[in-house]
């Protein structure tokens, strides 16, 4: 009897899993039938190719020519931002078709399958007009900043890059790696950095957007050509979107909507040239390649590290004062002390990091130096931690009983006598589960510091994961963050064993 | 000479006025106890006169020496220097201990002699070793706190406080959290340390101990003092109603 029962239980439920498996199958052979939709993946900060104008729609030259293509396809065009540095990962994973975005073909012809080149760009330099900086030559010994896995960056560093590139990017003080091109131009302003490469369209859209403080230089620094990138060997969508150009280009519309962009000096759309497939790609073992991305992690581990142990020393102590102001009878200090801390515990901290390292500049006209990007990565930390910590010490002082003070001043310790010989060896022993807690959020949170563009660990890895193609830099990333933590948390526990002599 | 003259002790929080004006002197080698029904202010007398809280009126001398006085409206206290000697004649006991957790009990008992008092270590822990032997601890010397029964750590917190060279030494109700065993224990103590002719101020419930110990019996109730005097008059023979009934409570339970 009960036999029977498990064995019809048992039944019911492949019977449900067959279900559930067809129709996902099914769900799955519908959507390779016929096509409805088309998602481009851009980064919104990409004018004038793709980005939010000031009704907050999301406008641009490549979307312009996307939407005509889905109109004359009848797809609907879903506009799909992205993480740069996660594109392909977004094109991997299917959340979007394809990447139309100004979309640079140099130095990437193997890792994607293109449409023909349709924009002919180049990387040019913008300098602040005052700098005096007239030439690459000027730039020796200066910072330069790029996007991160932009065509400006391949242009000086990957394989492909000429020789009087490579030349010019030794030369350089510091090719200052940056998520976006606002970051990059707040840096140029503040003079974090001294120049920036960047493509033609964008450097002429946000000349003309920014105002004659900033000027571009007459060589460029190479020359590039924009087309559509697909998932390697998606040939099916790439013939069909490449022949909607061609007839975009045939009956006129193509060098319309060029026109409406002004980039009508730019685009190169030809129905003479040939498609490239992706499929030169060289193959390489993959213990080899694990063993090259984590070579090219350690620079930012040890980045990690070093914010780790620099907060830590500073903000540690920082927090004992910042407790003693917040208990102290003199009110002022106190509700300054308790204003301090709430504004720190109520904003994010990837702001503070802002604040910190662009504030010198905004607020009080200094100029900014690269140097202190790390700098302001130590101190943006340091005064967030101190302030988490300030309150752990607070309660972890409030719980030593009365008792031990009121024993103390019968046996005559003076105040300082009475804490540092009496409170605060208890004190420690009450918060050191919060300050491990605190101390692993530190661990994890170094990887804020991208918000400024100081490389650490993890925005190496983003870099490198943009630049291989591959989610492995992610993974270790993972693993390392993992590690440290498992090393932070045995660490903190052998303190608590240690201090369990006494209760 | 009187080693501590009270006079006209007041002490009120908020609304509440707990100490109604408290006279008390004790004589060298005197042992005075302190009676009194629960909230008439005993604590907070005993909490008084060893300086954790500040009476609002009256005048507190120790060893001829004048710590507080009232006068023009308000509390006068000794120079700084002044009171951190007179606080060094007292010592005192805690209902609950209050041991260092973080200090062995050797260390609890030196601590303060070295690093108050500045005196040499290895005399002040020679010293310490033998009030652990007097108290039957010495084989606890390197033990924690927590690792001792409440009837021994009550025992280190009075070595601790001898250990300080007091002249007086005050008890708030040294035995409350201990068992019948244990306060037996510590009653032992007390007693050896009455024996000595140490100075003593004592708040207690223990009556017999009171009645055999003490030469002077305070009764106090409602923040002032009924009936003070000889244990064989106060105990023995009360002459204030509100002493009776409070002794046949005692009785009682
Ligand atoms: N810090 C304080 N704030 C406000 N009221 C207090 C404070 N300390 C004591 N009291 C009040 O003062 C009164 C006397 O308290 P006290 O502790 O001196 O009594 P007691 O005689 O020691 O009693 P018990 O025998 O229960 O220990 C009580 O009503 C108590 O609530
Ligand atoms: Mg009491």
């Amino acid at each position: 009897m009960k036999q029977k029962r498990v064995i019809s239980l048992f039944l019911a439920a492949a019977v449900g899993f067959g279900v559930i498996a067809g129709a996902l199958t099914s769900c799955k052979d519908k959507k390779e039938e016929k096509r409805t939709k088309l998602i481009v993946g851009f980064d919104a900060e990409f004018p004038p190719y793709g980005y939010k104008n000031e009704e907050g729609e999301y406008v641009g030259f490549d979307l312009s020519l996307a939407e005509e293509v889905c109109k004359r396809n009848g797809w609907e065009l879903v506009k799909q931002p992205i993480d740069w540095d996660s594109k392909d990962m977004e094109l991997k994973t299917g959340s979007i078709d394809c990447i139309w975005n100004g979309f640079t073909v140099t130095g990437r012809e193997s890792s994607y399958t293109w449409s023909t080149p349709y924009v002919d760009n180049s990387q040019v330099t913008v300098v602040l007009a005052d700098s005096g900086i007239e030439s690459l030559d000027d730039l020796a010994d200066k910072v330069v900043a790029v996007q991160a896995d932009s065509a400006a960056l391949a242009a000086f560093e990957s394989e492909d890059a000429t020789e009087e590139n490579k030349a010019y990017a030794a030369s350089f003080k510091e090719l200052q790696q940056v998520p976006n091109y606002n970051t990059a131009f707040l840096n140029l302003e503040s003079g974090a950095v001294n120049a920036i490469c960047m493509d033609y369209g964008v450097a002429k859209y946000e000349i003309e957007a920014r105002g004659s403080k900033f000027v571009m230089l007459e060589k460029p620094v190479s020359t590039e050509q924009y087309a559509v990138g697909f998932l390697k060997g998606n040939y099916e969508l790439r013939d069909e979107v490449q022949k909607t150009l061609i007839e975009m280009l045939d009956d006129g519309t193509f060098a319309q909507i060029a026109k409406d962009w002004e980039l009508s000096d730019s685009v190169c759309l030809s129905a003479d040239d040939t498609v490239l497939d992706g499929s030169t790609k060289k193959t390489e073992s993959f213990s080899d390649k694990m063993l090259r991305i984590c070579k090219q992690l350690l620079k930012g581990v040890g980045a990690s590290l070093l914010i780790f142990a620099l907060t830590l020393i500073f903000s540690l102590p920082l927090g004992l004062l910042i407790a003693f102001g917040r208990m102290s009878r003199f009110k002022p200090l106190s509700l300054l002390m308790k204003l301090y801390i709430s504004i720190v515990r109520g904003t994010p901290l990837m702001l503070q990091l802002l604040v910190v390292f662009f504030g010198p500049h905004f607020i009080f006209g200094v100029s900014t130096s690269s140097e202190y990007r790390f700098y302001a990565v130590v101190i943006g930390f340091t005064l967030n931690y101190a302030a988490y910590f300030a309150e752990i010490y607070r309660s972890g002082i409030q719980a030593v009983p009365v008792g031990q003070y009121e024993a103390a001043d019968i046996l005559g310790y003076t105040r300082q006598q009475r804490f540092v010989r009496i409170v605060f060896p208890q004190m420690i022993k009450n918060i050191i589960p919060s300050i491990t807690n605190e101390v692993i959020t530190l661990v994890k949170d170094t990887s804020l510091a991208f918000a400024i563009s100081y490389t650490e660990m993890f925005t190496l890895a983003k870099q490198v994961a943009a630049a291989e193609a591959t989610i492995i830099p992610l993974f270790v990333a993972g693993v390392f963050y993992y590690v440290f933590n498992f090393i932070v948390a045995f660490v903190m526990s052998a303190i608590e064993k240690k201090l369990e002599y006494f209760r | 000479m009187d080693l501590l003259e009270i006079k006209g002790l007041k002490k009120s929080f908020g609304e509440l006025e707990v100490l109604k004006g408290i006279d008390l002197s004790v004589a060298e080698n005197e042992v005075v106890s302190i009676l009194g029904p629960s909230g008439s202010g005993k604590s907070t007398f005993l909490r008084c006169i060893s300086m954790l809280e500040k009476p609002d009126e009256g005048s507190m001398v120790y060893c001829g020496k004048q710590a507080a006085h009232f006068e023009g409206g308000k509390m006068l206290y000794a120079p700084n220097s002044e009171l951190k000697e007179i606080k060094s004649y007292f010592g005192l006991v805690f209902q609950n201990f209050n041991l260092f957790p973080h200090y062995s009990v050797l260390k609890n008992l030196t601590d303060a002699p070295v690093h108050v008092q500045k005196r040499s270590k290895a005399e002040v822990e020679q010293e310490a070793y033998a009030l652990l032997e007097k108290m039957g601890l010495r084989d606890k010397a390197n033990a924690y706190p927590h690792q001792l029964s409440g009837g021994q750590q009550q025992r280190v917190a009075i070595a601790r406080a001898l250990a300080m060279k007091p002249k007086m030494l005050f008890f708030d109700e040294p035995t409350s959290a201990l068992d019948p065993e244990l306060t037996a224990e510590i009653l032992k103590v007390l007693r050896a340390l009455a024996d000595e002719q140490m100075t003593m101020v004592i708040v207690t419930h223990e009556i017999g101990f009171a009645r055999s110990v003490s030469d002077k019996v305070i009764f106090m109730d409602g923040g002032v003092i009924v009936e003070q005097g000889a244990p064989s008059d106060v105990i023995d023979n009360p002459s204030n109603d509100r002493t009776r009934a409070f002794l046949k409570k005692m009785e009682e339970k």
